[in-house]
């Protein structure tokens, strides 16, 4: 064992800072674990805001963000989850201004907050159209001024378990090479989502879903993974997020036709309704021959340079650099791109697992407060709560408890496994199985699912997990091999897409994200509100399921 | 060279892309040996490609031990930071159609300053280290936030550092900066940045503990005010005029033992008393009578030569009164410190630039330079 702590954090962005901070202050030794620098997690790629019933900008309570919460899972949230997320979100949000986050100020000096999509008030509170950006900043400023180490472009590859206990992880180490085994007694997953899995989405490249395999790969359920959304406007043509935020400030989506199209999809919140229901508009739109080159357009003119420079400056950044245009001049081409897992790894709402020591928190995770689509704002909330409280959880259960150990099998079949993967030199290169994973999976299983096509996806997966066998790493150096670790990655995503098949052909309705216009069109509440959940069992995915929790608000229709 | 459309290339709609052939040059390290040597590569690849995405093929299909750092593809994360032709870019932001066009092979090698690890990967160590030296965490004043809340501030307040939020710790500044070349301690342009954003934050109680810090050696003095930082930064953080409104900052609390500071009191205190530069009192003012008498021969030197003004009479510049106008203005206003800088022409200028965002010209030619490695071999 190279190193122990009383937790290990897996992954730097804001839940797995927000965990370590809160473990650090319970008074553990806590530790993270980053394939990258902190700083460089995909959370500061979010943009619009997080959400909390602040009431800045009108009257506002958490039960309202509660119900809007639960509406917008379209009833699959679990809703005892979605109270908590509500309730303690305003003073999480309060201490993220205490330590410094540089928020947006309303006229009287304090928060900003914004409409966004599917919120019945103005409840986005954000820092122009950085917020994730400013958060994951104000966050690592706390870690530094705790002195909490981090083991800095880390991959961790396995999780350590031992007498039915999670005891570690083994990592390998970037910078200098070889395997490292980090013992601790409790170990938090918060590595974030795996929109790698698709071509065209708004991901960044670190987006593998590594801790939910890993999780899978140590017998834990991953739930609901068929719910991947589609944020309704990434960039033509690289799939870069461009914010809900531009809605939230009043923009237009407009067809080829110039007409606001969602007129006839969601009458009254027209571009703020939910993103599933945005994103099929569009795509039927494109479908049916009303899109401009595959996509519609995001039309901000009407805001005024003013606006646009002061409140969504980053996105004229975007568009001006990725698609060659202003947005105070011309429309932004857009159109629906993966973006958010609101599935993963099963948890309770104090983020364990059913393994004993394992916890997970944020996009890697699925509590669910989130259900069948995520309301614009609430991740990088769940991120912040449900860090906290992973955190928390994690070091009274550390501290209540001594010993780690680590079998010395565990790490010399780690060790035998990467040495076979770096000694083949016959066989095929990584990136035809990537980019071959990824366009399937948009064409197979996207906005719009069909039962002969998820059934087609999965017959490709398997090829494609077949191929893998025989993947070649060229780079057989020890220094930032990253040729190892992309291989590794594709390794995570191709058993992710295997569970997404299985979860998605089992649910045979249409719930938010998960769309089936062409065989069951309809949200059938009395036999599909329940969870997906996937365990792996002699290299196959096993299916189960498990009611929705309910507290106080019964499934009605879902209108915008 | 492959022919077949990269996943990229293929738009989601199914048509592809139209492509181009391009060609960059690359120097690579050998992490064991410290050897290097400038390879040319030339692939195929969709026409709306950064140059990140031109190394991402590289990577896949030519040769898979290519180092770099990669994330977000969007500016944000701060990964990507190299330099191009020697100067340092974000690669995930730079359109590579308008080179190729031009018939430009650019030359690619890691940023500068920092000790180079492998292929384009630097050892990002130093910068942090720089970064954590200023203390970066809000210390809270004397004032609570009310209710247990939020602290009221107003969006003109915070705007003060606005700019400075916008930094995502790339590197590129420090790639480039003089200072840090001839001083390898100084804090540099993007540590500065990140402390500037917390003496400007109305909530951080700590502004002259920290004022007094960044004065120390290697600090905000030791600036050569040569710009490349805000030219090379790629969020328009201008961390150049970061570091002058530290210096005001300072000067306003009364931190002014540093030669630097002495010098800029002199210049104002000259523009608004003569509303003219007095050179002859410019080097006691600043470096001290002892320092002054050392230099008087230099000095009789420059003189003889036309150099320097006769000291006597004292000229007195015609439009002083305007001068003095100014400072009272300021005075009035309520603008000492921070308050009172100007914003430099590189911030007007960022939004005006990217206006033309899709009509940029190639970057000027200039022949790639060798990276230097200061110390392969040293990591620890």
């Amino acid at each position: 064992m190279d190193a122990k702590h009383d937790v290990l954090v897996i992954g730097a962005g804001c839940a797995g800072m927000r965990a370590a901070i809160e473990a650090f202050d319970a008074g553990a030794d806590v530790a993270i674990i980053s394939k990258i620098h902190p700083v460089r997690s995909h959370s500061g790629a979010a943009e619009g805001g997080i959400n909390a019933a602040l009431g800045n900008a009108s009257e506002d309570d958490p039960e309202k963000h509660a119900f809007d919460t639960v509406k917008g899972s379209d009833y699959l949230g679990d809703q005892d989850a979605i109270e908590i997320l509500c309730d303690e979100a305003p003073d999480d949000v309060y201490q993220l201004e205490n330590w410094g986050a540089v928020f947006s100020r309303t006229d009287d000096g304090k928060i900003a907050q914004r409409p966004f999509g599917a919120a019945g008030e103005p409840r986005t509170a954000y820092a122009a159209d950085i917020t994730g950006h400013v958060l994951l900043q104000v966050l690592y400023e706390q870690l530094m001024k705790r002195d909490i180490l981090v083991y800095d472009e880390w991959f961790a590859w396995k999780l350590v378990v031992d007498e039915d206990r999670c005891q570690g992880v083994i990592a390998w180490d970037l910078m200098n090479g070889g395997l490292k085994t980090v013992g601790a007694k409790t170990v938090i997953l918060a590595t974030g989502g795996a929109g790698r899995l698709y071509v065209g989405t708004t991901n960044a490249y670190a987006c593998t879903g590594d801790g939910m395999t890993m999780a899978l790969r140590a017998g834990v359920a991953l739930k609901d993974m068929e719910m991947m959304q589609f944020h309704p406007t990434t960039l033509s043509p690289t799939g870069v997020l461009i914010t809900e935020g531009c809605r939230g400030e009043g923009a237009y989506l407009l067809n080829s036709e110039g007409d606001r199209f969602l007129k006839r999809y969601a009458p009254n919140a027209m571009e703020l309704a939910s993103r599933d229901v945005i994103s099929r508009a569009e795509q039927t739109e494109i479908d049916e021959g009303r899109g401009v080159d595959g996509s519609v357009l995001l039309d901000l003119r009407h805001l005024g340079a003013e606006k646009i420079i002061e409140r969504l400056h980053g996105t004229r950044e975007l568009a001006m650099t990725f698609a060659l245009i202003d947005p105070i001049h011309d429309p932004i081409p857009v159109r629906p791109g993966a973006h958010y897992h609101m599935g993963g790894v099963d948890t309770d709402v104090w983020g364990k697992t059913s393994l004993e020591g394992l916890y997970a928190a944020g996009e890697v995770a699925c509590v669910s407060v989130h259900g069948a689509n995520r309301l614009g704002g609430n991740a990088l909330m769940e991120t912040i709560t449900f860090g906290k409280r992973a955190g928390r959880h994690a070091a009274e259960w550390a501290l209540a408890n001594t010993t780690v150990t680590v079998p010395e099998g565990a790490v010399s079949d780690a060790e035998r496994e990467l040495r076979e993967l770096l000694d083949r030199d016959e066989g095929e290169r990584p990136w035809r199985i990537r980019d071959e994973l990824a366009t399937t999976m948009h064409e197979n299983f996207g906005v719009f699912r069909r039962e002969e096509q998820m059934q087609r996806q999965g017959e490709i997966v398997s090829r494609l997990r077949e191929r893998y066998e025989r993947v070649v790493v060229e780079d057989k150096g020890n220094v930032f091999n990253s040729d190892l670790t992309q291989a590794l990655e594709l390794g995570f995503l191709l058993e992710l897409a295997e569970c997404m098949v299985v979860s998605g052909l089992a649910r045979k309705e249409s719930r938010g994200a998960h769309a089936r216009p062409y065989d069951y069109p309809e949200r059938d509440d009395d036999n599909y509100m329940r969870h997906t959940l996937v365990t792996w069992e002699d290299g196959r995915p096993q299916l189960d399921w498990r009611d929705v929790t309910m507290t106080k608000w019964q499934p009605q229709e879902r209108k915008y | 060279m492959p022919s077949e459309p990269t996943a990229a290339a293929a738009s989601t709609n199914g048509a592809l892309s139209p492509t181009m052939d391009v060609a960059v040059k690359i120097w690579r390290v050998d992490p064991e040996t410290g050897e290097r040597a400038l390879k040319t590569y030339e692939v195929e690849a969709p026409e709306w490609v950064t140059l990140l995405d031109v190394l991402d093929i590289i990577k896949d299909r030519v040769d898979g031990t290519l180092a770099y750092r990669k994330s977000c593809r969007m500016m944000i994360c701060g990964s990507c930071g190299m330099r191009m032709d020697g100067a340092a870019v974000l690669a995930c932001k730079t359109r590579m159609a308008d080179i190729v066009a031009a018939g430009h092979v650019p030359v690619i090698s890691p940023m500068g300053n920092l000790p180079i690890v492998k292929d384009l990967v630097v050892d990002m160590g130093p910068f942090w280290s720089k970064m954590r030296a200023m203390k970066p965490w809000l210390q809270p004043g004397y004032e609570e936030p009310p209710e247990g809340k939020e602290y009221h501030v107003s969006q003109e307040r915070m705007n003060v550092i606005h700019k400075e939020a916008l930094c995502i710790n790339c590197g590129c500044c420090v790639s480039e900066c003089n200072s840090m070349e001839s001083d390898p301690d100084f804090l540099g342009p993007a540590a500065l940045a990140k402390g500037m954003r917390f003496v400007g934050d109305a909530r951080d109680g700590a502004d002259v503990e920290r004022l007094e810090e960044y004065n120390s050696e290697h600090g905000i003095w030791d600036c050569t005010r040569c710009y490349f930082c805000n030219e090379r930064c790629p969020k328009g953080v201008d961390p150049r005029d970061a570091i002058a409104k530290l210096g005001a900052e300072s000067i306003k609390h009364g931190i002014d033992r540093d030669m630097g500071a002495k010098h800029a009191k002199w210049f104002v205190k000259s523009a608004e008393t003569t509303g003219w530069l007095r050179e002859t009192e410019l080097v006691p003012k600043t470096q001290g009578v002892v320092s002054s008498i050392m230099q008087i021969k230099f000095a009789m030197g420059l003189a003889r030569r036309g150099k320097v003004p006769p000291p006597f009479p004292p000229h007195v510049a015609a439009d002083v009164k305007e001068a003095r106008a100014l400072r009272d203005i300021v005075q009035q206003q309520g603008r000492e410190g921070a308050l009172g800088h100007v914003q430099g022409e590189r911030a007007l200028s960022y939004i005006e630039h990217h206006t033309t965002a899709g009509n940029r010209h190639a970057p000027e030619i200039t022949p790639g330079e060798e990276p230097v490695n200061r110390d392969v071999g040293e990591r620890p």
